[in-house]
């Protein structure tokens, strides 16, 4: 019952976008495009006594949120300043108190209220160690983005990319805004491609400690298990968002083909049967579809393939190297990469392959886009900064912004959303 | 802690082993022992002599034909691994320099049957992780089977590809692009004798 509640607010917000602001108990005067942004007031948090924050204070936290996720334009103010907030067009803002207890946790009380009226649209409490201050505030920040938008949130997603540690190519994860990072594959061979499972219970991605490309499962705080290991070389792993079945690339001589498998029992079978080689598969947010990258034409093209493996249609034409393309979680859209004189950017097309707009232009190398769960914003990496790093930038290529440092970062995968079992 | 202690020391033991190791190398060459023979005193010396003489001869004359036959494989070995295939961006048809080159490559298989190559497809830095490992993989497959055709066995033959992910040179230059589009060769002996 909840499932077709959600799933007619869905449809009531795709069709009438003008009139959602109705539903609502708030007047809401921007539509749910992402290219507008909704100006959102942040005010510092009381404190009680002093508190040491591991990184940043609470209000700095949900600024970057707020700017970051793509949907809010941050209007940050000392106090609560009315003058200010509607000067900006602020119609709520967020705040809070925050305590430190005798047990060294941190209680945060987080609130969000109607800038004019002062009315409180949202209030929630959290008690935690002082490192999970950020994993609280991020979850009130989804809440909020709920309370406002009806829609969910991804402050509480996370990253799965490449990092190159002490040389290696190494597998992590850290918080979608590139904080709270964890090293997950630790040996002394090549680690890449990393897709996250269905869940977000773990990863899959590709090593080369056997000197080929091998693709290996783990789970988080468990263990790894080689997958498919019928065959020689695999990689170019995608996860089937609906059942967790697993399409991937598979290399025999001079040969590569899109098989399918299951990663429980290890079996798999031959998904096309073309004649070229085939990398790179996606599949559709309701994994009806297959997009996939074929040579079929003479370079490397994006094709669309129902998910039968029949009905095989060729998506992009401009160019000679179009590859890596993914379907956008709110379906209507593709993004993908193309290299024109030797230089990757990141493009976005229809699903016929019309309307393509470039999103990337004039700064380095723009590879390996992956949409955020909410299909609002594209994370990529770039090495226009000097050496490859990972960037957010909203869906119609503003707002970039870098979210890791370091040596070389590359190949980002964003994860689903991590609140599942509370939206179905 | 004594876990970490027990690490050291076995690793202190591993080093040791390694370095007496490689020092027990030279000793198979005979001839610091030839000089040492005593060579004044004694009766029957002479005969001794003559004896442990032509013993010691004969053991390094074994000795050195192993040194030479160990020293001419190595040399085949170098001369494969040092050269790689160039190919043409976004290529794998052999260019006539790569024919040469493994044409080569072949005469030293066709005639050292104990070699096993694994013939290693690489890109340069353009491009996807994933079009590039299937580029590779079309690199060494094109190596393997020009190699094939020249009377190679193809079941000492292996490629696998890497793709992007082991660049020779750095760089993002045409320089840099030209050395890592290539096939590098790794070579084993089998020890079937």
């Amino acid at each position: 019952m909840k499932k077709m509640k959600l799933f007619f607010c869905a449809i009531a917000l795709m069709l009438a976008a003008p009139t959602f602001a109705a539903i609502d108990t708030i007047a809401v005067d921007v539509g749910i495009s992402v290219f507008q942004t909704m100006p959102i007031g942040v005010v510092p948090f009381e404190e009680e006594g002093s508190i040491k924050w591991t990184n940043e204070a609470p209000h700095l936290i949900l600024t970057r949120d707020a700017n970051l996720t793509g949907r809010f334009e941050a209007v940050p103010s000392d106090k609560f300043d009315l003058v200010l907030f509607s000067k900006k067009r602020a119609r709520q803002y967020v705040t809070g108190n925050a305590a430190k207890l005798s047990n060294g946790k941190i209680k945060l009380d987080c609130y969000l209220y109607a800038a004019e009226t002062k009315d409180l649209l949202l209030g929630e409490s959290y008690t935690v160690k002082p490192y999970d201050v950020r994993q609280a505030i991020h979850s009130f920040f989804d809440k909020v983005v709920y309370r406002l938008f009806g829609e969910r949130g991804i402050a509480t997603t996370k990253l799965a990319y490449v990092s190159k540690i002490d040389g290696m190519k190494q597998v992590v994860i850290s918080d979608y805004d590139g904080f709270s990072r964890r090293q997950i594959t630790r040996d002394s061979s090549i680690n890449t491609m990393p897709v996250w499972q269905k869940g977000n219970k773990g990863l899959v991605y590709v090593n080369f400690r056997k000197q080929r490309p091998n693709l290996y499962a783990i789970t988080f705080g468990g263990k790894e298990t080689p997958l498919f290991t019928q065959y020689k070389q695999t990689f170019s792993p995608a996860v089937n968002p609906k059942t967790g079945e697993l399409l991937f690339s598979v290399t025999e001589g001079a040969k590569t083909e899109i098989y399918r498998g299951d990663m429980k029992t290890g079996s798999a079978q031959k998904f096309l049967h073309l004649k070229s080689n085939q990398v790179s598969p996606s599949w559709s947010p309701f994994a009806s579809e297959v997009l996939f990258t074929s040579d079929r034409g003479g370079s490397p093209q994006v094709y669309a393939v129902g998910k039968d493996g029949t009905d095989v249609r060729r998506i992009t034409y401009m160019g000679h190297y179009n590859e890596r393309a993914s379907w956008s979680p709110e379906g209507d859209r593709i993004v993908y990469t193309s290299m024109d004189d030797g230089k990757m950017n990141i493009y976005t097309c229809a699903l016929d392959g019309t309307d393509i707009i470039q999103l990337t232009s004039n700064a380095g190398n723009n590879e390996h886009p992956t949409w955020s769960p909410d299909g609002k914003l594209i994370a990529f990496a770039s090495d226009r900064g000097g050496n490859y790093q990972i960037y957010i930038m909203r869906k119609d290529g503003s707002g970039v912004t870098r979210i890791t440092n370091g040596t070389e970062n590359t190949s980002p995968t964003w994860s689903w959303f991590f609140d599942e079992k509370k939206f179905k | 802690m004594g876990k970490v202690f027990k690490l050291a020391l076995m690793g202190t033991a591993i080093a040791l082993f390694a370095w007496g190791c490689s020092k027990e190398k030279p000793e198979t060459d005979p001839q610091p022992k030839t000089a040492e023979a005593p060579a004044d005193s004694s009766l029957n010396l002479d005969a001794l002599i003559a004896d442990t003489l032509s013993a010691d001869s004969l053991a390094r004359l074994e000795a050195e034909r192993l040194e030479a036959e160990r020293a001419r494989l190595e040399e085949m070995i170098n001369r494969i691994m040092l050269e790689d295939v160039y190919f043409d961006y976004d290529r794998s048809d052999l260019t006539e320099n790569a024919k040469r080159l493994l044409a080569q490559v072949a005469e030293i298989l066709v005639n050292e049957t104990r070699f096993i190559v694994t013939v290693e497809g690489h890109t340069d830095a353009r491009g996807t992780e994933d079009y590039n490992i299937s580029l590779g993989a079309r690199r060494s497959s094109v190596v393997r089977e020009f190699l094939i055709a020249y009377g190679v066995d193809g079941s000492r033959l292996m490629s696998v590809s890497y793709g992007k992910e082991r660049p020779k040179v750095l760089g993002s230059d045409e320089s840099a692009y030209s050395k890592n589009r290539r096939a590098h060769f790794r070579v084993s002996i089998a020890n079937n004798d």
